[in-house]
């Protein structure tokens, strides 16, 4: 086993994150994650994944500006930390290694 | 810390689905904010040595979780009766909210003037109205009473607004200080200088609108009947106000000589409204008033005829049922009902705690591993009390939860049978309702889960670990619980088919006149002019079939007036109720002449000197040969009465709430007629009234046509009783729907518990008859004794129901046989399921281990 360790929706969320740069909030988060997924996500969902994440130290956030759009509440954006990229990094390399290690025989479905 | 993103975040989602749909947006924001209830985000639960023991009620948790998991049925019989009992009660405290909120913003210490009248021969009555010297005399005399205000119904006025002719339904005249004694929200303007003189006029909200487009509209001006009126202010009636109205105005409006008008006694056509001081004394203030009556009336029998008192004014929306002659009464709803419905609300809560407690008690063999073991590792009695109280609460919250959802979901369709405007999401977001819900739930959890707590942690260890049965007795207690349950909704059952009954006998009572298909058709000036030129022509259509006219509208009381009879003795004095009618009227309306004739055109003193009184006239007065005796107004000299040329049936022209009054109609072809009254083919409705439309306009220009069906205003006289009817329904039907829910799953386990007995019996030749008769027999007994304990109750119940109306039915014994029947085959049915199953089972399968 890793040192590191996130699940599936974890890495995600991650991910998604990295992707949406300077904008990741939650609301942006959970459509990006819709629409490039066509999944379903909760609020409460993907808050629980958050908060974990930044506590495990893979993400940090910081209060944006007030808008008027949201009744006047905050958004809190939310960053990579350098340690959430080694993360990501760990996460890849080793589906890497998996995927080099795949003998060529054992994909060579026969049909029929 | 956190709350502030989340919430952003909600009401940015919230903002985006609401502009799709609102309704969809606010059920989503809901689930969304209780899915947000989870242990990462509200607080973190790991919190070690804390006060509390978390981790045993951490541990309660799971096996409660996974109790319910594991035995899926059980657990949603037992929820979802909760819910659907929880459900019902919320709509019914939202009903109840609703009528007690009628008038709560008015200061508590207004009362209405009302009247006992008893004049002779005419029922005694209560009425709304009184007279409009009263108001101002009363003030005089009594320090009591503050200020006081009449409340004047003009019906509907054309206005003139800007050249434009509007009608405007409800225009009223009031007195200066009807803002000051009724909160009413003035949108513009001030209270104390709203109405102070005969030009000054206050709208509501909506009429604004119409007229100018705007609520800002104070010093603009508009006319009725030539009268030119200024805006001073702008009012918001709300829709739970008894008093509704579009345009207020001065009484003076109407009224040349003030101080006349304010020392007017005699007839009764306002309703009077006071304000009291603080230390007033009811009581003793209504004690003066025969003194006063005598001194402002000069009739020595004015305290016999007249009683004052007063109403107090949270009572003239909810008390006002025996109230007659009660015209400014909105949506006027029975009282009493309320009370019956909270009745109704507990007992259905009840039905639903009984299968949570019968279920769980009847389960309990299944945990006794559990308790074993636990005990058995050092638990205390009192811990696993605590245990299972604590599932029973978790169960009942669960079920709250979705009780909330079905009521949202539920609502839209409710509002429109009981044609209300209930919402729950205001209660929601008040600060006392959630913990008020919220406590009432944990309560009913604690109590419907103390009976199988204290049974379950009663358990002996070394028994039940050893695999001994705990020797299963037959449980009155849960039998009772099964009767009580039955009762309640056996009981509802039979309401519901008294209370079917009486409101078909209402609808479909000969009440003695033709109301079905007739047009009513308020007069205007207009019309009055070219009545007759009118009638001709609508009587030339081919869908309209009579066209007559009176002064008033039946279904109400008709109003009193004074009246003479000569008689053997002389001449006597008495107060039937009248009206005056067209030469056709009774021809019309299908009414029954029992003797002498009808009005007609041939005899020239039939206008005004005939007249044709009711059967119950004629025994008032104790006429043998009543045809041809010598009647009349009070005001006829004594010397030139008219005569009775005919006796009609006892029609119900009042409301079947009462008994039919003494009635006399009469012709006067110079006072013209409030409404006109068009009879058409129901087989051609729409064509007949193309023909009523066209008519009309050919001959009235600047008065729009405003109709009405006359069973429309008789269904609205019942509406009360209707929506009682409609309410007990549907709660009684989900009353049995509970039961047989609960009498499901436990039929389930007595039957699984005896599976061993039926199997040597199938074996030893038992026939699936006797087999499904030796099942069937616990529970029929158990309805049976039901219906003997539910039947007198309802019966005394529905009787005193019944009384409500002059009019009812007999209390058909057939409906108690129909009722328990109807129990006893649903509940059989029920049962059914697992009899057969397991009478048509294969022996082996469950002889096979022994």
């Amino acid at each position: 086993m890793n040192k590191y360790s996130i699940g599936e929706f974890e890495e995600v969320v991650m991910l998604t994150v990295a992707v949406l740069f300077e904008n990741a909030y939650g609301i942006s988060i959970k459509e990006e994650i819709e629409k490039r997924l066509e999944r379903k996500v909760s609020v409460g969902a993907m808050r629980t994944a958050l908060n974990r994440l930044e506590k495990k130290g893979y993400l940090e956030s910081e209060f944006g500006e007030a808008t008027a759009v949201r009744g006047g509440k905050r958004k809190r954006f939310f960053k990579v930390t350098p340690l959430g990229k080694k993360v990501l990094d760990q996460v890849m390399d080793t589906r890497k290694q998996l995927w080099d290690s795949i003998p060529s025989v054992a994909f060579d479905f026969k049909f029929g | 810390m956190l709350i502030e993103d989340v919430e952003g975040d909600l009401s940015e989602l919230f903002a985006e689905r609401a502009s799709k749909n609102r309704i969809i947006a606010k059920v989503k924001y809901l689930i969304d904010v209780i899915l947000l209830f989870r242990p990462g985000i509200v607080r973190n639960f790991e919190i070690k040595n804390g006060l509390i023991n978390t981790a045993m009620l951490k541990n309660y948790f799971k096996s409660a979780m996974r109790n319910l998991l594991k035995y899926k049925s059980f657990s949603s019989i037992n929820i979802f009766s909760l819910t659907i009992g929880m459900a019902a009660c919320m709509v019914i405290f939202l009903f109840i909210k609703d009528e007690k909120s009628f008038d709560a913003i008015h200061q508590n210490n207004i009362y209405r003037l009302c009247e006992v009248q008893s004049f002779p021969g005419t029922n005694t009555q209560k009425v709304a109205l009184s007279m409009p010297g009263m108001g101002p005399t009363m003030t005089d005399q009594f320090p009591e009473i503050e200020k006081y205000t009449r409340f004047w119904g003009w019906g509907s006025q054309l206005v003139e607004v800007e050249e434009k002719n509007m009608l405007v339904e409800r225009v009223v005249g009031v007195d200066s200080t009807f803002f000051e004694i009724f909160n009413f929200n003035l949108l513009e303007g001030n209270p104390e200088e709203a109405i102070t003189g005969p030009t000054d006029a206050v709208i509501s909200k909506e009429i604004a609108i119409r007229f100018f487009g705007d609520t800002d509209v104070v010093g603009k001006t508009f006319t009725i009947r030539d009268g030119s009126l200024e805006v001073k202010a702008v009012v918001d009636v709300p829709e739970n106000s008894h008093l509704q109205f579009d345009i207020a105005l001065s009484v003076f409006a109407a009224v040349n000589e003030a101080d006349e008008f304010n020392n007017q006694f005699g007839s009764n056509y306002l309703n009077t409204y006071f304000i009291l001081n603080e230390k007033a004394d009811i009581a003793a203030l209504t004690e003066k008033f025969p003194e006063y009556l005598a001194s402002a009336m000069d009739n020595p029998d004015i305290n016999e005829r007249y009683k004052l008192f007063l109403q107090p004014l949270p009572e003239v929306h909810l008390a006002s049922m025996d109230i007659e002659h009660d015209y400014n009464n909105h949506r006027k709803f029975n009282g009493q009902y309320l009370d019956v419905f909270v009745l109704v609300g507990i007992f259905i809560l009840i039905i639903a705690s009984v299968n949570f407690t019968n279920l769980t008690t009847a389960r309990a063999t299944y945990r006794s591993k559990e308790v074993g073991v636990r005990k058995a590792i050092g638990a205390m009695r009192q811990q696993l009390l605590s245990q299972f109280i604590f599932e029973s609460v978790i169960l009942s919250l669960f079920a709250l939860v979705f009780a909330f959802i079905l009521v949202l979901v539920a609502l839209p369709f409710l509002n429109n049978v009981i044609d209300r405007q209930l919402a729950i999401i205001p209660f929601i977001q008040d600060v006392q309702f959630l913990p008020a819900v919220l406590s009432i739930t944990i309560l009913l959890g604690i109590i419907a889960g103390l009976y199988p707590s204290l049974y379950l942690s009663s358990f002996k260890p070394v028994i039940v670990l050893k695999g001994l049965k705990n020797k299963e007795k037959k449980s009155i207690f849960r039998s009772s619980l099964i009767v009580l349950q039955f009762s309640l909704a056996l009981g509802m059952i039979v309401c519901t088919l008294i209370v079917v009954e009486q409101l078909f006998f209402i609808k479909n009572k000969d009440i003695g006149f033709t109301k079905d298909h007739i047009v009513l058709i308020e007069m205007n000036g207009e019309m009055q002019e070219k009545y007759a030129e009118m009638k001709e022509e609508l009587l030339s259509q081919s869908n309209i079939l009579g066209v007559t006219a009176s002064g008033q509208r039946l279904g109400n009381n008709f109003h009193q007036w004074g009246f003479k009879a000569r008689v053997d003795t002389g001449i006597v004095n008495f107060t039937p109720s009248n009206v005056h009618v067209d030469y056709d009227y009774l021809e019309v309306y299908g009414i029954e002449i029992k003797e002498g004739r009808s009005f007609s055109k041939d005899f020239a003193t039939d206008d005004g000197l005939a007249f044709v009184v009711n059967e119950a006239f004629v025994k008032e007065l104790g006429f043998d040969d009543p045809i041809g005796q010598s009647v009349g107004h009070s005001w006829y000299p004594n010397d030139s009465l008219g005569t009775i040329i005919g006796v009609t049936e006892d029609f119900n022209f009042n409301s079947l709430h009462f008994e039919v009054n003494t009635l006399s109609m009469v012709i006067h072809s110079d006072w013209g007629f409030s409404e006109m009254s068009v009879k058409i083919n129901g087989q051609n409705l729409d064509a007949a009234l193309d023909e009523i439309e066209n008519v009309y306009a050919e001959f009235v220009s600047d008065f729009p046509l405003q109709y009405e069906f006359l069973d429309d205003h008789f269904d609205e006289m019942y509406k009360s009783d209707q929506q009682m009817g409609s309410v007990i329904t549907i709660i009684a039907v989900l009353s049995i729907f509970i039961g047989c829910m609960g009498l499901f799953g436990l039929a389930s386990i007595s039957i699984q518990r005896r599976i061993k007995e039926i199997g040597i019996r199938k074996v030893m030749g038992a026939s699936v008859k006797e087999l499904m008769f030796l099942l069937s027999k616990g529970f029929a007994t158990m309805i049976f004794i039901s219906f003997v304990i539910a039947s007198p109750i309802t019966f005394v119940f529905m009787s005193g129901w019944l009384e409500n109306f002059a009019y009812r039915v007999d209390i058909n014994p057939l409906l108690f046989i129909i009722g328990g029947a109807v129990a006893l085959i649903i509940a059989l049915s029920t049962i059914s399921y697992h009899v057969i199953k397991a009478v048509r089972a294969n022996p082996v399968s469950s002889l096979r281990y022994e």
